[in-house]
């Protein structure tokens, strides 16, 4: 006999959090915990060198880079409320592709590289991150990266802003700088993405997230939705 | 603004599509990369009613596909990301067409916690089922007219009865009036309680009710292997393919059957798009999905809210409202004698695709 099956899958895999005092949840935690530390620290540190490529902008600047420096202190006890030691020189080795891309673009005084790379691009991931982090964080990490998230906003805002006003003149090297960092993301979640599937962060879910608000960003910046789906799909086929 | 969100009909499509579009990197990709590939506003248009009133629109492909109904996490994701940047894109009124409004439904995505830093606004975003249920309706009287069925003894099946279509449906024609009702659908209570409302309706399966019936109205989606013993089915007998996708004049398909595509409208001009070309209208330039024109007429009456939300909250009133809307905005339902697809049509090349951003939407109409 037929029937009417229904084409949508009927069982929701309802997954409880994770158990946060295994030695597996503490050892993948040590290294996302380091990355997002040392995402912290690299942000504060951007922050403040952008502000020599753009000293009128130095104070705003520097306001941000001291949230960054809150935000890392939040973390660290996130870390030592569970009871792990942040695994730093993972977390120093799995920037420095980014990083070097930073500083080489920062020594030849190439803003709209430093601002894609910082503001945009890492604080994109860095919100799409948190958002998938917080419904499977324990609850004091939680209520950490609840607060952290709304800071982060107005970074990525302030980027934007900037570059939206510049936006004629920034096209070629924001497309160019976008080909060569946007693939790195890709490359960088593979390396642990075995780590936040442990904390029960899902990789594509995580990719998708970070895509959409990258988009967004670009967006809002004026690029035309053509231009948008170019860029963005370098992270997925980079 | 109006919006509506769409998807290809497979992964196949979509590839084909996007390298029509100009998108290599999404023609070149694989499932997997589909699945983390965010929604794309892909097109702008502006509609003009026959009352001269203007409103502007937008496409945007959830890049869904029916291969990742599966993937339950993906396809939920898919929806909502889509509708957030609907929301984002500053969208008054959103339709969701094909499987994104499905989606939505069967997996509750309404209870949905917050999944991102967006919270959806609900007012902004319709099923579309209130139109299409009152399209449906039409094309019932009107078809069964044409082929000599008269309504008023006629024994009219309605599979899917149920669901929120076939509810409204079942409650349309009960008012107009029909010989008999036939009510099939996949679990049992949901038929129990809507006979109970209705007062009146015959709870078949799907095998007793085929032979019996005049008229058969489908809303639910097809399961491939799905088989219709055409022999034993009354002639002349109509067919109403108001699910989706649109596949049953491939089971159907027999002297004295007459199988229409249901949900469907056609404007009184060409739009100037081309979202319509892989959907497989007929006329693509002026068919699209009800759903799709509800959106379009909450825009053009200014009613920006969810006009067909949840499950079994149509009524006779609200499709009498946007029926009404429907024919002073230019649109009619689709008939038995206007679903073919029109020889010029098939060799026409496809349209050269124009950057939305560039405000040039118009020239897509000479196309």
């Amino acid at each position: 006999m037929a029937t009417l099956a229904s084409p949508v899958a009927d069982s929701l895999d309802a997954l409880g959090l994770p158990d946060f005092s295994t030695e597996t949840y503490k050892d993948a935690y040590s290294r996302i915990n380091a990355i997002v530390i040392e995402g912290e620290q690299e942000a504060h540190d951007n922050y403040l060198a952008i502000g020599t490529l753009i000293p009128d902008q130095a104070d705003e600047l520097a306001r941000l880079a001291r949230m960054e420096l809150k935000h890392l202190k939040g973390f660290t006890a996130c870390a030592n409320n569970l009871g792990v030691t942040a695994d730093m020189p993972f977390a120093q080795d799995f920037f420095a592709p980014l990083r070097n891309n930073f500083q080489q673009a920062l020594s030849e005084g190439r803003v709209v590289t430093c601002l894609l790379i910082q503001s945009i691009l890492i604080e994109a991931f860095a919100i799409s991150a948190y958002h998938i982090y917080i419904p499977v964080a324990d609850p004091f990490a939680r209520k950490i990266t609840e607060g952290v998230v709304k800071d982060e906003y107005t970074h990525l805002n302030y980027g934007q802003q900037w570059l939206k006003a510049h936006l004629d003149e920034i096209r070629e090297e924001f497309e160019q700088a976008n080909r060569q960092n946007l693939p790195l993301v890709r490359s960088m979640l593979e390396q642990v993405s075995g780590d936040a599937a442990v904390l029960q962060m899902d990789k594509e879910d995580l990719m998708a997230d970070f895509l959409s608000s990258y988009q967004e960003a670009l967006m809002d910046i004026g690029f035309s939705n053509r231009e948008i789906a170019k860029m963005a799909a370098a992270a997925l086929v980079g | 603004m109006f919006g509506l969100i769409g998807h290809s009909t497979s992964l196949a499509d979509a590839r084909a599509k996007a390298r029509n579009l100009g998108y290599d990197e999404y023609a070149e990709g694989d499932l997997d990369m589909w699945c983390s590939a965010p929604p794309q506003l892909l097109e702008r248009v502006t509609v003009t009613s026959p009352t001269g009133k203007r409103i502007e629109g937008a496409y945007i492909d959830s890049v869904f596909v029916p291969e990742m109904l599966r993937r339950f996490k993906t396809a939920k994701r898919k929806v909502l990301k889509a509708m957030e940047l609907a929301q984002k894109s500053g969208i008054d009124i959103t339709a969701l067409g094909g499987f994104t409004s499905i989606i939505f439904e069967d997996m509750n995505l309404l209870k949905e916690e917050r999944v991102s830093a967006v919270s959806l606004d609900w007012q902004r975003f319709t099923t579309g089922n209130t139109h299409t249920a009152w399209v449906i309706c039409q094309q019932v009287v009107t078809n069964a007219l044409k082929l000599g069925i008269d309504l008023a003894t006629a024994k009219v099946a309605v599979v899917g009865a149920s669901g929120d279509i076939g509810s409204a449906v079942c409650r349309w024609l009960q008012r107009q009036g029909v010989g008999e009702l036939l009510l099939v659908a996949r679990r049992p209570q949901p038929l129990i309680d809507l006979q109970h409302s209705l007062g009146e309706g015959r709870i078949l399966s799907l095998e007793e009710a085929l032979p019996e019936a005049n008229v058969v109205v489908w809303v639910a989606s097809l399961p491939e292997s799905l088989q219709i013993d055409t022999a034993t089915l009354i002639k002349p007998c109509l067919m109403i393919d108001g699910g989706y996708p649109k596949n049953l004049d491939t089971k159907a398909a027999a002297e004295g059957v007459h199988v229409l595509k249901g949900g469907i409208v056609e404007f009184w001009q060409d739009i100037g798009w081309q979202m319509m070309e892989v959907a497989e209208m007929a006329k693509p330039q002026r068919q699209m999905f009800a759903c799709f024109a509800e959106a379009m007429l909450l825009d053009f009456e200014e009613r920006h809210t969810n006009f067909s939300w949840g499950r079994n909250n149509i009524t006779l009133e609200a499709m009498d409202w946007i029926g009404a809307a429907s024919l002073r905005h230019g649109y009619r339902s689709l008939a038995l004698d206007e679903q073919q697809v029109e020889e010029q049509q098939v060799d026409e090349p496809a349209p050269v695709f124009v950057d939305p951003s560039a405000d040039q939407t118009q020239a897509l109409a000479s196309a």
